[in-house]
């Protein structure tokens, strides 16, 4: 049972780890994913897992249980006393129309979490903004790949949004160049 | 509809219609606007709006007091949905001519259609 002033990232590894436990794999993922790397930029209160293998609900419930969380409605979880919400989209996990096969995982004394890697999440990010105009996600991108610059593979987030483009030509070709002269600029 | 022989392609044959208009939709729909388009009441609409959301299929915000919906162009297989969306909608050409006379487009009050 997780206690009133478990933070964020105290939730986090806790449902990772008692998921791994009952044999599900739960990536975090979405502005969660970005808010793991990012802390100082980007805020939130529900914490996205995407669940890549298994999803029986009834073995998530348990699990969960044993943190506190119970299930409100379908793939989302609350916690009588802790503010932030547990919420499984359904898979597969995937950034546009790629899906994504492996994932970074940290380990801190018996628990883990399995997380987008960075350059996952800015693709993640950066798709938001690119579909639905939000410019926060698109500034969250930017501060993930200003804050790993050694992790995020910038050439593989071009080659994937050209990608993106070809199989979608409704799509702005003209934010992408947007996106990597602000990562220049600074 | 009730009556509609067309297979439920999507788990309904109200789901198959309210897919295929919002596939002639460039901005959305707003519920009420998808339930006429459809001939279906806008709780049921409602009810099926969220299945799809959860699905990934479509999403929806609220603009003002009402919730527009539109396909998820950040699903997985969006481009290949709205393809088949698309062709199911000869399937449907009352949706189809419904949507042809529906104007998405700003357009300024008292202005004759």
């Amino acid at each position: 049972m997780l206690a009133a002033g478990a933070s964020l990232i105290d939730v986090e590894f806790a449902a990772c780890t008692v998921l791994a436990q009952a044999g599900e794999t739960a990536v975090l993922c979405g502005g969660s994913a970005a808010a793991y790397y990012v802390p100082d930029d980007y805020q939130s209160l529900d914490v996205d897992f995407m669940l890549h293998v298994g999803q029986a609900r009834h073995t998530v419930d348990r699990a969960l249980a044993t943190l506190g969380y119970e299930r409100v409605t379908e793939g989302f979880y609350e916690h009588p006393v802790l503010p932030y919400a547990l919420e499984f989209p359904v898979g597969p996990l995937a950034i546009g129309r790629e899906e994504v096969g492996s994932w970074r995982t940290d380990r801190r004394a018996h628990e883990l979490l399995h997380v987008l890697t960075p350059t996952d999440v800015v693709r993640d990010r950066f798709l938001h903004y690119w579909a639905w105009k939000d410019e926060s996600a698109f500034r969250v991108a930017l501060a993930v790949a200003r804050a790993k610059p050694r992790e995020v593979d910038l050439d593989a987030v071009r080659a994937w949004a050209l990608r993106e483009l070809a199989a979608d030509r409704t799509y702005d070709p003209e934010e992408i160049d947007r996106f990597f002269n602000a990562l220049a600029g600074g | 509809m009730r009556d509609d022989l067309r297979p439920a392609l999507f788990g309904s044959a109200l789901r198959d219609r309210m897919l295929t208009r919002l596939a002639l939709s460039q901005n959305g729909l707003h519920v009420r606007e998808l339930a006429r388009q459809v001939d279906a009441s806008p709780t049921a609409v409602h009810r099926a709006v969220i299945a799809l959301e959860h699905a990934g299929v479509v999403v929806s915000r609220l603009v003002g007091n009402s919730r527009v919906v539109v396909l998820n162009r950040r699903w997985y297989g969006a481009v290949e949905l709205r393809a088949l969306l698309e062709r199911l909608a000869a399937a449907y050409p009352e949706i189809r001519e419904r949507a042809s006379r529906y104007r998405e487009r700003p357009r300024r009050i008292g202005k004759p259609l």
